[in-house]
């Protein structure tokens, strides 16, 4: 990083920017590398968010802590934070499936990754090394803020109103697509439910609960009537029946020998 | 020019002194208002509360603390055990970092160096707090999903729901005191808090206390609904709705994991309410009598005017949980979209109106104030228009299914027999002992 | 006053703005929002007809608005103290190129509007209701979700202002806003939904990405010019001692999202997916209107920022990325031309002839200000057939709903003679057989090409045209001299609002044969591009 080092000998950057910087460029870059590496969704997702994080505070090194802030409010704040409740309801255990639906896909992709992300490496290198920054302190001038205010305000003022249009879309298709409407008497009112509960053949009293023995604590142990017959009603239809190891069968001798 | 010259200005010793102040004012904060609140809730509920270990059982909290640290520090099987360790840190950096932006007070003398009494400032440092309460929800989030226990799963799913909700509406809120101040850095927010402003409204000219809490009431009051959402306070405690979820995102966390979890609850808890007071109630600026007195702005007074008012709002705090009972999920989040987040859009609409108006020299107040009362009016019309359809009463009582004894709607309770036969045979009781001798002969 | 100090400090005047110049778009995304207002606050028996007349009124006023500007090129917003702003130029190929994705969008709204031809229309009810689940059954004949109005505003809004975006953030802008409802509307299909939203996912996925590339472009471009505005990159191009490879890679980054957009090889491959898995009157709108945005933003790009139209005679970017655009053309040309041979489905057929003509577009692209009229003219043209072209095949029904499969189309002339005239002759218009408006508008571009000098590509133009011309003429012997399958589908009576559509789309295409001039006059009467 020769201009890194130009900046710093010429005094544009100070060591504290420096040292920030070589302390969070390995960080955003492991998490970039971490996020398309790891197995688990989450932890892809947390790497990212990692990632997210290390650049907005990036951003405000160089002078822009206001987008700095944007950055990490919106993107790793309330972005990746859906992106996590949605990937948590996936399922912790779910693993990306390792199977190839073209053949050599995933080589072609690395490969072609890898060049793609060298072709950029190099020439930016070379572009931005003659490239020289203008304008920080008149952006500045005003303060950040005030300054990001002005030009939305008067040179992207439409794009600004715009952006409206895009987020309505987004909200209208996000209601169009997960949003079922219930019509009256789609969903069973207390009514309803009350009548169903009290029909002829069914029990209207709460379910027994699971059995907890002495042997077994499982909420997958039925629970055992009166007359010592196991009730199935007592497991959740979710729950499958569990099957007892033999050496919880054995009769332990607690239960005087009634359950079988 | 931004008014922030005097920060960044210390010498390496004084921040670090900072820091090291603003590290032991939370944690002794924690430990009192554990206490704080176990005391208050207990006299609110007529108990004397905690008042064994220390003075009044001051140092209950440190006792319990202490205790905490020796237990077994439990690992969940089926825990994400790296992701299961990070969270708590994540939760208590944050809450931790949250503080260097809350201005305690003016600019003082420490050791001879002329310093404010704040760790730093920036121009965004409202967005500081606001990320990292955004960042901390990662703590709960992610505990509650490496624990591997349903319980604790849903706990951090409805910690993650509740928190992008709640954060919008307090986000929002905040702007209104943007609009005002004209600035984002706290310093300045508290600087532009300062003293009354003259207003004149329909030829009737008054002043404004500088307060935003007065001036700018529904953000106010939006905030403080919003913040305690956010800090997952009864009674929106969902996410470690005990009652249903055991503990939620902490079940299965024990020792100093959760002492971290606690720690940071607390610490978010006083966080924003430094946050409210620098907002909405004048910093560290001296409240109403106190203010008369000239020198109580000056030296380390607004120290005390600050904490003050940081310990009445966490009065509020326990006296909601000491009150109120838990929402359901579905209200609160009604509550959440449907109502504090369209009437602060609206609000804000309003007050950039009045702002726009005001300054506009050709507008004049008589008119903003016009157009702005036909705006209420109207809402205020579609808001109480009649519906069309009106609550019909079922014309047949309901007598359920398969004749379910279904209780008819004007039912009246007949009078219980068995109180009519006691009134019968204590009646001659009453009349006298020859009666009485009659009446059991004839009964024999 | 001490509260108020610090804001009024800072002082921001607002630009003055040309509401004039800004009025179609303002129209367009208005009505949108207001479409928003009606599904929040009608009952759900009138919003289809609320709907339907919100939408074709602001369009035909937009329309208006359109020819009150024409004539006079400038920049909708002004700052006052006098330096440029250059996020909406309002000039003569923006204006027709406007002016042809709203007349392309109404003919647009009126199929999509379409209820008569099935029985709710093409739009599924309730597109959250799971895919061949009983309550998908139940939803069957609901009548379709209207949503879709508001979305189509949106996305023609967001065409337009892509036409005009004279600054890349703009444009960025403008190109999620007409891909977001795009991508939307792809899966709300009433028939074969799980087609319909892979399609949608496909097309989101591939445009997102194609989206970031763009984005990327857009700061490496920034980085090099120092600004976001097309005549500043030009201007820096001639002037900036900035390293080359950041302008180059800038403008390859660009030209990926733009490409994508147009479906240019090798950025096709949604095309195909997307065209078929759609509802028939998407697919209509983004075979029309989405085409001509992504062509019309191409041209703006290529000819006001990467050419040389700044500062004719000056040094010309245009030496750098003629070859590799010509690749592409070629590419696109060739591929999509041979593809359309092998296909079976009509909609698949006409998405490789969509690929194809991308490619005819591109070589207009290439040949910049000389082919510009040419270009635009081929856009219109193309766009009005094909329109019609989707029209027809939304009548062409079974019992399944559309039968789009070519096998069962054999032998539909001795059922219904009219429909296969009509078909025939958009067939034959795409074929470029003269006396349609597809040969005008071919001979217009490599005309125009070949003056600029780009006879290789003519070459190739001209023979994948004679191989394209394959699969059309199979469509129209398979209509006549086929004998018709057993069950075959029945071509239905169009409604008015399909009926419309296919008789404007056929005028059209006999007309722009006929007298292609009249046509021509109007695009040569629109110039250039405002490039000062």
């Amino acid at each position: 990083m020769n201009l890194l080092a130009d900046a710093l000998a010429s005094g544009t950057v100070t060591t504290g920017e420096a040292v920030t910087f070589w302390i969070l460029a390995p960080i955003a870059l492991g998490g970039a590398i971490g996020m398309v590496l790891a197995r688990s969704a989450v932890h892809s997702a947390l790497l990212l968010a990692c990632t997210m994080l290390s650049l907005g505070v990036l951003y405000m090194l160089q002078s822009g802590p206001f987008i700095g802030f944007v950055q990490i409010i919106v993107y790793t704040g309330a972005i990746m934070m859906l992106f996590l409740f949605v990937i948590m309801l996936v399922g912790r255990d779910s693993r990306d499936s390792l199977l190839e639906t073209l053949r050599g896909q995933r080589l072609a992709a690395i490969g072609l990754g890898i060049g793609m992300a060298l072709l950029l490496c190099t020439g930016l290198a070379r572009g931005i090394g003659s490239v020289t920054a203008v304008g920080l302190d008149e952006a500045n001038a005003n303060g950040n803020v005030q300054g990001i205010a002005a030009d939305l305000f008067t040179k992207y003022v439409f794009a600004f109103e715009v952006t409206s249009a895009l987020l309505i879309t987004a909200a209208v298709g996000a209601m169009l697509l997960a949003h079922v409407e219930r019509r009256k008497g789609d969903r069973p009112g207390q009514k309803e439910l009350s009548r169903l509960r009290f029909r002829k053949g069914n029990y209207p009293g709460p379910k027994a609960g699971p059995g907890v023995f002495a042997t077994s604590d499982s909420v997958a142990t039925p629970a055992l009537l009166p007359d010592g017959t196991e009730s199935e009603r007592s497991i959740s239809p979710v729950v499958p029946v569990r099957e007892l190891t033999p050496a919880e069968a054995a009769p332990k001798g607690t239960d005087g020998g009634k359950r079988k | 020019m931004n008014g922030l010259e005097s920060f960044g200005q210390d010498p390496w010793w004084l921040v670090g002194l900072k820091a090291l102040a603003i590290f032991v004012i939370l944690v002794l904060l924690t430990l009192f208002s554990i206490w704080y609140e176990r005391k208050v809730v207990a006299w609110m509920q007529v108990r004397p509360g905690p008042n064994r270990n220390g003075p009044f059982g001051l140092l209950q909290s440190l006792a319990d603390g202490l205790k905490l640290a020796f237990k077994e520090d439990l690992v969940p099987k089926a825990a994400d055990k790296i992701v299961f360790l990070l969270a708590p840190m994540i939760s208590t950096v944050c809450a931790f970092t949250a503080f260097a932006v809350i201005p305690f007070g003016p600019v003082v003398s420490v050791f001879g160096v002329e310093t404010p009494l704040q760790l730093t400032d920036l121009p965004v440092a409202v967005l500081l707090v606001l990320a990292t309460s955004a960042l901390g929800v990662y703590g709960i989030v992610l505990g509650g999903w490496s624990s591997g226990s349903t319980y604790s799963l849903l706990g951090s799913l409805r910690a993650a729901a509740q928190v992008i909700s709640y954060e919008i509406a307090m986000g929002l809120s905040i702007v209104a005191v943007f609009l005002t101040a004209g600035s984002l850095s706290t310093s300045q927010i508290v600087a532009a808090q300062q003293g009354g402003q003259e207003v004149t409204l329909f030829g009737t000219s008054f002043t404004i206390p500088g307060w935003y809490a007065l001036l700018l009431l529904p953000s106010f009051i939006v905030f403080a609904i919003s913040v305690v959402g956010e800090t997952n306070r009864a009674p929106f405690d969902l996410p470690e709705a005990e009652s249903e979820l055991v503990g939620g995102f902490h079940t299965e966390y024990s020792s100093l994991k959760f002492a971290l979890f606690f720690l940071a609850e607390y610490i978010n808890m006083v966080t924003v309410s430094a946050m409210a007071t620098t907002l909405f109630l004048g910093g560290w600026q001296a409240p109403f009598p106190a203010s008369w007195w000239p020198g109580a702005n000056e030296g380390w007074w607004p120290v005390l005017w600050f904490f003050l008012k940081v310990l009445i709002l966490l009065f509020g705090f326990v006296w909601l949980r000491g009150t109120l009972p838990r929402f359901r999920y579905d209200q609160f989040m009604r509550l959440g979209w449907k109502v504090l987040v369209p009437a602060n859009l609206l609000w804000i609409v309003v007050l950039a109106a009045v702002r726009a108006g005001t300054q506009q020299p050709e507008w004049s107040a008589q008119w903003v104030g016009m157009i702005g009362g036909a705006f209420l009016l109207v809402l205020l019309v579609i808001w109480f228009w009649p519906g069309r359809k009106k609550y019909e009463q079922a014309t047949e009582p309901d007598t359920g299914l398969g004749g379910f004894p279904v209780p008819p709607l004007d039912l009246q309770v007949p009078p219980s027999p068995r109180v009519k036969r006691l009134t019968a045979e204590r009646e001659p009781v009453s009349v006298s002992a020859g009666d009485d001798a009659t009446a059991e002969g004839k009964e024999g | 006053m001490t509260t108020m100090v610090s804001a009024d400090t800072l002082d921001i005047s607002f630009p003055e703005v040309d509401y004039l110049a800004l009025a179609p778009l303002l129209i367009v995304f208005g009505a949108a929002c207001v479409g928003i207002l009606l599904e929040a606050f009608l009952p759900r028996t009138r919003r289809y007809s609320a709907q339907l007349v919100l939408s074709v009124v602001g369009l035909v006023a937009a329309l208006v608005t359109i020819v009150m500007n024409v004539g006079e090129d400038r920049p909708a917003f002004a700052m006052s103290d006098g330096s440029r702003v250059d996020a909406i130029v309002i000039d003569g190929p923006g204006l027709f190129l406007m002016g042809a994705i709203v007349a392309m969008g109404v003919i647009a709204v009126l199929l999509i509007a379409e209820r008569r031809v099935s029985a709710g229309g093409a739009f599924v009810a309730h597109a959250a209701v799971a895919a061949d689940s009983k309550a998908d059954a139940a939803q069957a004949r609901h009548p379709g979700a209207t949503e879709v109005f508001p979305l189509t505003m949106f996305a023609i809004g967001g065409m337009m202002l892509f036409c005009v975006a004279g600054d890349l953030l703009t444009m960025f802008i403008a190109l999620e806003a007409f891909s977001l409802p795009l991508y939307l509307l792809c899966g709300l299909a009433r028939r074969r939904r799980l087609l319909s939203q892979e399609a949608a996912m496909k097309y989101f996925l591939l445009g997102a990405f194609a989206s970031a590339f763009f984005i990327y472009g857009v700061a490496l471009l920034y980085g090099y010019a120092g600004s976001v505005q097309l005549v500043d990159i030009n201007a820096a191009i001639a002037a900036s001692g900035n390293s080359q490879v950041l302008l180059l890679s800038g403008l390859a980054m660009l030209a990926v999202g733009l490409l994508f957009k147009a479906a240019a090889v090798p950025f096709h491959v949604w095309t195909p997916d997307v065209y078929t898995g759609a509802p028939t009157p998407v697919t209509a709108l983004m075979a029309a209107c989405t085409k001509v945005a992504a062509i019309g933003g191409l041209l703006r790009v290529f000819n006001v920022a990467f050419g040389n139209s700044g500062n004719p005679g000056g040094p010309s970017l245009a030496w750098d990325w003629r070859p590799i655009l010509i690749a592409i053309a070629i590419a696109t040309m060739v591929i999509g031309a041979i593809l359309a041979v092998t296909q079976t489905d009509i909609k698949r057929l006409l998405a490789y002839s969509s690929i194809a003509n991308a490619g005819y577009l591109l070589v207009g692209v290439i040949a910049l200000g000389q082919a510009l009229g040419a270009t635009l003219f081929y856009l219109v043209a193309y766009g009005f057939t094909v329109l019609a072209a989707f029209a027809v095949v939304t009548l062409v029904r079974d019992s399944q709903g559309e039968a789009t499969h070519l096998s069962r189309w054999a032998g539909l002339a001795k059922r219904s003679p009219r429909f296969a005239v009509i078909f025939t002759l958009l067939m034959l218009a795409f074929a470029g057989i003269p006396l349609t408006s597809g040969f005008a508008a071919k001979f217009a571009v490599f005309s125009s090409a070949l003056e600029a000098g780009q006879t290789s590509l003519v070459i190739v133009g001209v023979l994948s045209s004679v191989i394209l011309a394959f699969p059309y003429l199979k469509v129209v012997v398979l209509l006549w001299l086929s004998q018709p399958v057993e069950d075959a589908p029945a071509v239905s009576m169009p409604g008015f609002m399909t009926g419309t559509a296919v008789t404007v789309g056929v005028v059209f295409t006999v007309l722009l044969g006929l007298a292609p001039q009249v046509l021509l006059n109007i695009v040569d009467g629109a110039g250039q591009f405002l490039a000062k």
